[in-house]
C-alpha cells in the first residue's frame, strides 16, 4: 500500500496551485493598496473599513435575509417532499430522486433563462394569464421573481439531504413507538423528526450557503438594481476593477460563512445531545 | 381461563413465498406461551401481525373476541420486546423506558419510580443517564425489557428477550420474567430458541415449522408425547426410528416385535417411533431386548453420553454410569418407553 502514497503527490501538487494560491491571492490582495503591481504593496486595512458604509452594510442584510428566507422556505417546502418520498416503494423512490436530481444536470444559467421565459412580461404565464382574460402581472425583477428562482435552484439539495437521513431511518424505530401507544403524529414529533435533524443542518448548509454568496439569480431574476452581496463583489471585479475591495468583501463573507457553519454544527450537536445519531447502530 | 386472543386460518407471504400456512391458535389470560421452532419458520411474523405491523392476507386475529386486524398498532393493548431491540438512538436509557408512560401523560413522579423500579429490576440501576447507543447488547437487550414491561400491558410479546445475555444473567431474567407475568397477571407470549427455556418457563408450547404449527401443548406433553418426528427431534435429543405398528400394542422395528402401550393405530401402518435417551438402560448382554457395541462414551456434566451401535443403527443414551468403549452391551426399555408417532403428512 506505501507505494500508493507517492501517486497523491501530483494532486496536492494541482490542489495547491488552483485552489491554494487563488486564496492567497485574495487574501493578498484584500490587505494591500490599490495596483495591479504585485511588487509593489503596501498593507492596509481600508479595504475592509471601506466596506462599513450603509450602502454596503444594506446590501449584506439583505443577502441574509434572501438566503434565510430561502432556507427556510426550502426546509418548509422540502422535508414534506422527503418524507413522502422516504414512504414510497423502494422503486418509486429512486424514480423521484431521480426527477429531482435532474433539473440538477443543466447549467443553473440556462435554468435561470428558462424562469425569465415563463416569468418575464410576455412571458409564458402571462401569456396564459391573457388567454383567460386575466390582466398581465409584472413578475420579472421582483422580489418574488429572486426568491422562486433561489428556491427552485436550492430545493433539491434540501430533499435530498433530509430524504438521504429519513431513508436510512430503522423503520423498526417506528414500530416501537407505535407498540408504546404513540400515535403518528407523536411518532413522527419523537422519533422521526429529532433523528432527521441531521438531514435538515446538512441541507441547511448546502443551501444557506450557495443562496448567500449567489450571484447569476438575482442578476437575471432581479435586474440590474438587485444588488446582493454577490453582485457586489461580481462588479467590484469585473465592472469597476476594484480588485481589493471585492477581496477584501469575499474575506468577510467567509467569515460570516464559517461562522454560521460553526453555529448551526453547535446547534445540531446540542440537539441530538451525547447520543450522537451515526453512532446509532443497534449492536 | 378466559381466551384472550385468538389467530385463525393466519396466511402470510412476502413476495410470493408463504411464510405462515394457515395458523389456527388460542391464547388465555395470563397464559404464558411460548413459539418455538427454526430459524425462518415464521415466529416473528406471526407476532408482528398480533402487534399490527404487518397485515396477515388471509384470516382473523380476535383480541377479547373482537376481531383487531384492522385496529392500529398504538391503539392494541399489546406491547413488544424487539428480537432486534428498537431502542431509541436519540434517547437515554431512562427516556427510553420512560416513552410508553409519557404517551399516557403519567405525572412525572409516578414515572420516575416507575422507571427506576423497572431498571432496578433489569439490573440496570444508574444507567438512567447513559446514551442508549453506548450499551453492550446484553445491556441494550434489558432496557428493551424495560421499556416494554413498564407499561404493564395486558399482553406481552417477547422476541428472544435473552439471547444476547450469558448463561448466569439469563437464569436470572428467566426468573425475573417468569415472576413478573404470575404477578402482575400479564399474558406472555415469548420466542425462543432455546428448549430448556421453552420447557422451563412455559404454560403452554407451540413448535412450529416452515410457517405451520406441529403441536400446541404443555411442556410435559411436548416432550413426552411428541406428535411427529419434527417435533421429537426439536425437543430433546432422540432416538427416532421407522418401524410398523402390527396391531394394537404391538410394533415391529429393527426386525424385532416389541410391546408397546399405544393402540388405536390401523394394523400393519408404517410409523415413527420414539425413545428417548434417558428412558434406554444399558444392561449385560444377555438382559437386554437389543445387543450392540459401545462406540463412545461423552461426559456431559450430569450425565454421560453413550452411543451404541447395532447393525440397524447408533442409539444414543444418556446414563449416570459409567462404561467401557467397545464393551458389547444390552440395551433394555420399558413399553412405556416406546413413543409412537404418525409419520408426518398422514395424520
Ligand atoms: N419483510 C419481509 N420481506 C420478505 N420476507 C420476509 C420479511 N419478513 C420475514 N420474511 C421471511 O419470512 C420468513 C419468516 O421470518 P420470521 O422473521 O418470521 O422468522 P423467525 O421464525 O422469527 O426466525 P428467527 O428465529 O431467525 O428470528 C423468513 O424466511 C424471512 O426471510
Ligand atoms: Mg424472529
Amino acid at each position: 500500500m506505501k507505494g500508493y502514497a507517492s501517486l497523491v503527490k501530483p494532486y496536492i501538487l494541482w490542489m495547491s496551485l488552483f485552489i491554494v494560491v487563488p486564496m492567497l491571492l485574495i487574501v493578498l490582495y484584500a490587505f494591500t493598496e490599490h495596483g495591479n503591481a504585485l511588487m509593489a504593496f503596501r498593507f492596509t486595512l481600508d479595504n475592509f473599513m471601506r466596506f462599513f458604509d450603509p450602502v454596503f452594510i444594506k446590501v449584506l442584510f439583505k443577502s441574509l435575509e434572501v438566503a434565510i428566507i430561502t432556507t427556510v422556505l426550502c426546509i418548509i417546502i422540502g422535508y414534506p417532499i422527503a418524507y413522502i418520498i422516504s414512504n414510497t416503494s423502494e422503486r418509486t423512490q429512486t424514480l423521484l430522486i431521480l426527477l429531482i436530481t435532474l433539473p440538477m444536470w443543466i447549467n443553473m444559467l440556462v435554468r435561470t433563462y428558462a424562469w425569465i421565459s415563463i416569468l418575464s412580461d410576455g412571458g409564458i404565464l402571462n401569456s396564459i394569464f391573457e388567454f383567460f382574460g386575466l390582466a398581465p402581472i409584472k413578475m420579472m425583477y421582483t422580489d418574488f421573481a429572486v426568491m422562486l428562482g433561489m428556491v427552485y435552484n436550492f430545493l433539491p439539495f434540501m430533499i435530498i439531504s433530509i430524504y438521504t437521513v429519513l431513508a436510512k431511518l430503522d423503520r423498526a424505530l417506528i414500530h416501537a413507538s407505535h407498540d408504546l401507544g404513540a400515535n403518528p403524529i407523536q411518532t413522527f414529533l419523537r422519533i422521526v423528526l429529532p433523528l432527521s435533524m441531521p438531514g435538515v443542518i446538512s441541507g441547511i448548509t448546502l443551501v444557506f450557503l450557495p443562496a448567500v454568496s449567489t450571484f447569476v439569480i438575482p442578476k437575471f431574476l432581479g435586474g440590474g438594481q438587485y444588488m446582493l452581496i454577490g453582485n457586489l463583489i461580481e462588479n467590484q471585479f469585473i465592472t469597476v476593477g476594484e480588485w481589493n475591495f471585492g477581496s477584501a468583501i469575499s474575506l468577510i463573507m467567509a467569515v460570516i460563512i464559517m461562522g454560521s457553519m460553526i453555529l448551526t454544527r453547535k446547534i445540531d450537536r446540542d440537539a441530538s445531545d451525547t447520543a450522537s445519531v451515526e453512532g446509532g447502530k443497534l449492536w | 381461563m378466559r381466551k384472550l386472543i385468538e389467530f385463525q386460518n393466519i396466511v402470510k407471504s412476502f413476495n410470493d413465498s408463504l411464510v405462515l400456512k394457515g395458523i389456527n391458535l388460542s391464547i388465555h389470560e395470563n397464559e404464558f406461551v411460548t413459539l418455538l421452532g427454526p430459524s425462518g419458520c415464521g415466529k416473528t411474523t406471526l407476532l408482528r401481525i398480533l402487534g399490527g405491523f404487518i397485515s396477515q392476507n388471509e384470516g382473523h386475529v380476535y383480541f377479547d373476541d373482537i376481531e383487531i386486524s384492522n385496529v392500529p398498532p398504538y391503539k392494541r393493548e399489546i406491547n413488544t420486546v424487539f428480537q432486534r431491540y428498537a431502542l431509541f438512538p436519540h434517547m437515554n436509557v431512562f427516556d427510553n423506558v420512560a416513552f410508553g408512560l409519557r404517551i399516557k401523560k403519567q405525572d412525572k413522579n409516578t414515572i420516575e419510580q416507575k422507571v427506576k423500579k423497572m431498571l432496578k429490576l433489569v439490573n440496570l440501576e444508574g444507567y438512567e443517564d447513559r446514551p442508549v447507543t453506548l450499551l453492550s447488547g446484553g445491556q441494550q437487550q434489558r432496557v428493551a425489557i424495560a421499556r416494554a414491561l413498564v407499561n404493564e400491558p395486558m399482553v406481552l410479546l417477547l422476541d428472544e428477550p435473552l439471547g444476547a445475555l450469558d448463561l448466569k444473567l439469563r437464569k436470572e431474567m428467566q426468573i425475573e420474567l417468569k415472576k413478573i407475568q404470575q404477578e402482575v397477571g400479564i399474558t406472555f407470549i415469548y420466542v425462543t430458541h432455546d428448549q430448556e427455556e421453552a420447557l422451563t418457563m412455559s404454560d403452554t408450547i407451540v413448535v412450529m415449522n416452515a410457517g405451520e404449527i406441529q403441536q400446541i401443548g404443555t411442556p410435559t406433553d411436548i416432550y413426552n408425547e411428541p406428535e411427529n418426528r419434527f417435533v421429537a427431534d426439536f425437543i430433546g435429543e432422540s432416538n427416532i426410528l421407522e418401524g410398523v405398528m402390527l396391531e394394537d400394542y404391538k410394533v415391529k422395528f429393527d426386525d424385532q416385535v416389541f410391546e408397546c402401550i399405544d393402540y388405536g393405530f390401523e394394523d400393519n401402518l408404517e410409523v415413527d417411533i420414539v425413545l428417548r435417551p434417558e428412558d434406554i438402560d444399558i444392561v449385560p448382554i444377555e438382559m437386554g431386548r437389543i445387543k450392540g457395541v459401545i462406540k463412545s462414551s461423552l461426559f456431559k456434566g450430569v450425565h454421560f453420553e453413550v452411543v451404541v451401535e447395532t447393525p440397524y443403527r447408533e442409539w444414543i443414551i444418556h446414563t449416570t454410569d459409567k462404561v467401557e468403549v467397545d464393551k458389547e452391551v444390552g440395551l433394555h426399555f420399558f413399553p412405556e418407553d416406546i413413543h409412537i408417532m404418525y409419520k408426518m403428512g398422514t395424520y
